[in-house]
């Protein structure tokens, strides 16, 4: 009966640091990718700083599991959630930026059009696109569905 | 006496009139050591025809053909790059404000459903209510405390990632968008000379 759960024990630590080891190294490699830490660092000149970004986003990775898992509540002010919400909105903005930015989107169509003088109202366009299309999902769209 | 000699950088690019005839100096920047070199300037290279359309590569090698006949004497170097590409731009293509218009929107509509697609598709929505939950203590079902400054975030990252704040820029390194189209331009220009190049054309048979 012992060695029967000792097994079974085994078998789920085993699976449960595969499976973390693998989503963990994809997660990093996804962000190595996209190159939005180098993006950051070459706005803020803070090369020096790379290896305390780097801390920074495993321990952001494992503060997020713990909150997957965890019951635990706390009472921040309203502030402190809004503000949150912005980090959370400016990364996932990169993100979408960066996204945009591999697939030569820009580039192609400027050139099949050519329009290089307008290329600031495109960027506009996308970026205003995406604030009141989040805005209006948050707002009305999750009433409907 | 030192032999007469000249240098001959290339141009990269020039755009060329319909019909122009492309002498020495619409292609590149000369010097040497000899006191014609207006006259070398002149020398035509090319004839641009019907059959070019709107470009085409004139090789170093060919101006070379040229010169070595109209001056058998005189040594040419050649500098810098092998090949300059010739536009023949058809008249200013003036870019209608209705398409741009249309493009614009088409880019801002498709960014707008893109994004909420996103969201359903890693379940935002369920996330933020759980954050939000953690962070409070309370269970809302629109957490908009969390939701309106993250829909703000979103284009304040687009225009750090780009660089671009309207006009205003953070600083004078080029952003990544411009380097891409930089590259896109010299991948474009790299494919002409490969493909434009008459010399290239005739040692294929």
């Amino acid at each position: 009966m012992m060695t029967a759960e000792a097994i079974t024990v085994f078998l789920q630590v085993f699976i449960g640091l595969g499976s973390g080891l693998v989503v963990g190294s994809g997660f990093v490699a996804f962000l190595t990718v996209l190159g939005i830490i180098p993006r950051l660092i070459q706005l803020s000149k803070s090369y020096r700083s790379l290896p305390s970004y780097q801390f920074s986003v495993i321990a952001g990775a494992l503060l997020g599991t713990y909150f997957t898992f965890t019951d635990v509540t706390i009472q921040l002010p309203l502030i402190l959630v809004s503000f949150w919400g912005l980090l959370h909105g400016v990364f996932i903005g990169m993100l979408a930026a960066a996204l945009t930015e591999v697939l030569n989107v820009f580039p192609i169509l400027l050139k099949r059009l050519g329009i290089d003088k307008e290329l600031l109202w495109l960027l506009m366009a996308i970026v205003i696109g995406k604030i009141v299309g989040s805005l209006f999902q948050w707002l009305i769209f999750v009433e409907i569905i | 006496m030192s032999e007469d000699k000249v240098y001959i950088r290339l141009k990269k690019k020039i755009t060329a009139k319909q019909n122009q005839y492309i002498t020495l100096k619409d292609i590149a920047f000369i010097t040497g050591n000899i006191e014609y070199l207006d006259e070398l300037g002149a020398v035509p290279i090319y004839q641009i025809t019907e059959a070019d359309k709107n470009i085409s590569v004139i090789d170093g090698f060919q101006l070379l053909e040229v010169m070595v006949q109209a001056y058998p004497l005189l040594s040419i170097e050649l500098l810098g790059t092998n090949q300059v590409i010739v536009e023949i731009p058809k008249q200013a293509k003036k870019v209608s404000v209705p398409i741009i218009f249309l493009i614009w929107l088409l880019m801002c509509v498709g960014s707008a459903m893109a994004i909420m697609n996103f969201h359903y598709d890693v379940s935002m929505q369920e996330v933020q209510q759980g954050i939000y939950y953690l962070l409070t203590g309370e269970r809302v079902n629109k957490p908009l405390w969390l939701q309106i400054p993250y829909s703000i975030g979103l284009g304040l990252g687009m225009i750090l990632f780009f660089n671009h704040l309207f006009k205003k820029r953070f600083n004078e390194e080029p952003s990544p968008l411009e380097i891409e189209v930089f590259n896109y331009q010299q991948d474009l220009d790299q494919y002409v000379i490969q493909h434009e190049n008459a010399l290239n054309k005739h040692d294929d048979s």
